[in-house]
């Protein structure tokens, strides 16, 4: 391919995007659309997996201790946790100190608690010597009068395991469907555009343009199709990925701290995203270009 | 230079288009493909072209033997001719000028080279002034004018022509046959395929039927078109007065081309 070419068969491309703009206009919907969707579950995959291994890794564990227990009580029951084989240390956390953290992570709206209202009952956080033996340990502590309860991580941890795979799937399966429809689209789009110029194509053809210079300026049409689309779906994705993830953690605290920043995950979102909106629209394009250079597009007089 | 060899061409569905035809046309003929409809007219332009493949036989076209040509240098044949359409083919955003340079563009011509060039092939075939227009704002005469420079424009060695005046009233078809005259007489092969029999009694020159596939007949009419007509009469202007540049001798940039164009 001749260097003095590359700009007429650009500008071509983008011709062909203006004079199709209905469809172009649809192909970009509805990639824009199919990539939400498989960044959103990607994104959510990953930070459940990086919530998953930041528990996971976490001996960390709160023992609550009964509400009415009084400070005294409290502060007794510390030298009876240590004594427990799997500890390996035991810090003491007081119901002011937990109302005041709750407060920091959830701001003004839990005002209200202030005072009478405290929720919390002391607490110790403890760290384990050994996660294996979790199970155990948390039998153990359990067995100690006073302690209300133990914040089961594990538990949250599998639940979570679960909700990942869940996304993992039903995410799986969108993105595929939806991959086939955008695929069908852009090549219907890109198909109508070569039909729109059927009469270049066989002219182009019979003064003996290579294929492949027949298929360049689609071939631009679709990717262009394809960046556009990424650029826009990955816009959208960044531009709403910190409100949803801080409404996320005002329901469950743990996301505010243990998932990815919208700094760590925007241009890796925009160059994959756009990459594959690219990557669709080539192949759409070449399935439409060869299918048609085959047949429709082989004949010159007709 | 074009020569079958015991050439049949069958369709899928079984209709034989072609039996067993033998035939070589040489550089610089001038021929008629006469012959009923359905006879195997398109059929022999197809071959010529590779947009159908014989089914037994031989062929060479240009050099290029088509029995065994490779699907990448299918464009490198179609480069040596130049196809005339019955339906002009014509893009409608396109004016003229770019119509005729579209296909200098699609076999990758660098831009200042093709400036030259389709001014000079639109004089040829007299449309200086009109390069502007749309395909809409030119006669049936006209467009096909524009579709004949765009298939010169390459230089082909051959012009391939399917019907060319089938959409052209009578009067204008002759014009049209004067410049494919004029450019065989440059030295291109041209070779027409036509229901019109008064044009051929008119032109003449190598007559080939074609009747239910088979060469019916091969002979050669003389007018004074050819050979002893070189040179297009002088009270034979066309529509708009302007008559074609036949002079090659003078020593201009735009003779130089018109060599060009016909050389090979
Ligand atoms: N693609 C095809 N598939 C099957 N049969 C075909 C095909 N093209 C042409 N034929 C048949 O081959 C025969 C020759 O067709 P062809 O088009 O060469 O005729 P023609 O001489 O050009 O006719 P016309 O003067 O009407 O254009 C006809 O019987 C036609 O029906
Ligand atoms: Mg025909």
């Amino acid at each position: 391919m001749k260097l003095s070419s590359m700009g007429y068969l650009i500008k071509e491309g983008f011709k062909n995007i203006w004079n199709n703009r209905m469809m172009s206009l649809a192909s970009v919907v509805v990639l824009v659309s199919c990539l939400i969707i498989t960044g959103a579950a990607s994104l959510i995959s990953l930070n459940v997996s990086t919530l998953i291994s930041k528990i996971g890794d976490d001996n960390e564990l709160t023992i609550y201790l009964e509400y009415g227990l009084s400070d005294i009580d409290s502060i007794k029951l510390g030298p009876e946790i240590k004594k427990i084989q799997n500890i390996e240390s035991c810090t003491y956390y007081s119901r002011e100190e937990a109302i005041k953290e709750y407060k920091k992570t959830l701001g003004n709206i839990y005002e209200s608690m202030q005072g009478d209202g405290n929720p919390f009952g002391n607490a110790y956080k403890v760290q384990l010597k050994d996660l294996a033996k979790y199970k155990d340990t948390v039998k153990q502590i359990k067995q100690i009068s006073g302690v209300e309860t133990v914040s089961d991580r594990s538990d949250i941890a599998s639940k979570l395991t679960k909700l990942n795979y869940f996304v993992t799937l039903v995410g799986s399966w969108v993105v595929l469907i939806l991959g086939i429809v955008t695929l069908f689209i852009i090549s219907n789009t890109i198909k109508m555009t070569m039909y729109s110029r059927r009469y270049e194509i066989s002219i182009m053809k019979s003064v003996g343009a290579t294929n492949a210079f027949v298929r360049i300026p689609f071939i631009i049409e679709a990717m262009m199709i394809g960046l556009i689309s990424g650029l826009l779906a990955s816009g959208v994705i960044i531009a709403i990925y910190n409100p949803v993830r801080d409404a996320a953690s005002g329901v469950v605290r743990l996301i505010g701290n243990s998932t990815l920043s919208v700094e760590k995950i925007w241009l890796p979102t925009l160059l994959l995203m756009s990459g594959v909106g690219v990557l669709i629209g080539i192949v759409g394009g070449f399935i439409s270009i060869s299918k048609y250079l085959k047949k429709e597009g082989g004949e010159i007089l007709g | 230079m074009i020569h079958l060899e015991n050439v049949s061409k069958v369709y899928p569905n079984g209709t034989e288009a072609l039996k067993n035809i033998s035939i070589d046309i040489e550089n610089g003929e001038f021929v008629f493909i006469v012959g009923s409809s359905g006879a195997g007219k398109s059929t022999f332009l197809k071959l010529l072209i590779h947009e159908e493949k014989a089914t037994f036989g031989n062929i060479m076209v240009n050099g290029h033997n088509l029995m065994k040509i490779k699907k990448r240098r299918v464009p490198y044949l179609r480069r040596t001719m130049g196809i005339v359409f019955q339906d002009f083919r014509l893009i409608e955003k396109m004016n003229v000028y770019d119509n005729v340079a579209f296909a200098m563009r699609a076999v990758g011509t660098p831009e200042k080279d093709i400036k030259k060039r389709v001014k000079y092939v639109l004089g040829l075939v007299g449309l200086k002034g009109k390069e502007k227009r749309r395909p809409s704002e030119l006669s049936g005469g006209e467009q096909q004018r524009v579709s004949l420079a765009r298939a010169l424009v390459n230089r082909p060695e051959m012009i391939i022509a399917d019907e060319p005046t089938g959409n052209i009233d009578p009067e204008r078809s002759f014009e049209i046959m004067k410049m494919l005259v004029e450019i065989n007489n440059r030295g291109t092969t041209v070779i027409i395929v036509t229901h019109e029999h008064d044009l051929v009694q008119e032109f003449g020159g190598r007559i080939i039927r074609i009747d239910d596939g088979e060469i019916a007949e091969d002979r050669y009419v003389s007018t004074k078109y050819h050979k002893s007509a070189l040179r297009i009469d002088e009270d034979t202007d066309s529509d708009d007065g302007e008559k074609l540049p036949i002079d090659d001798t003078a020593e201009t940039a735009e003779n130089q081309e018109q060599k060009e164009a016909v050389g090979k």
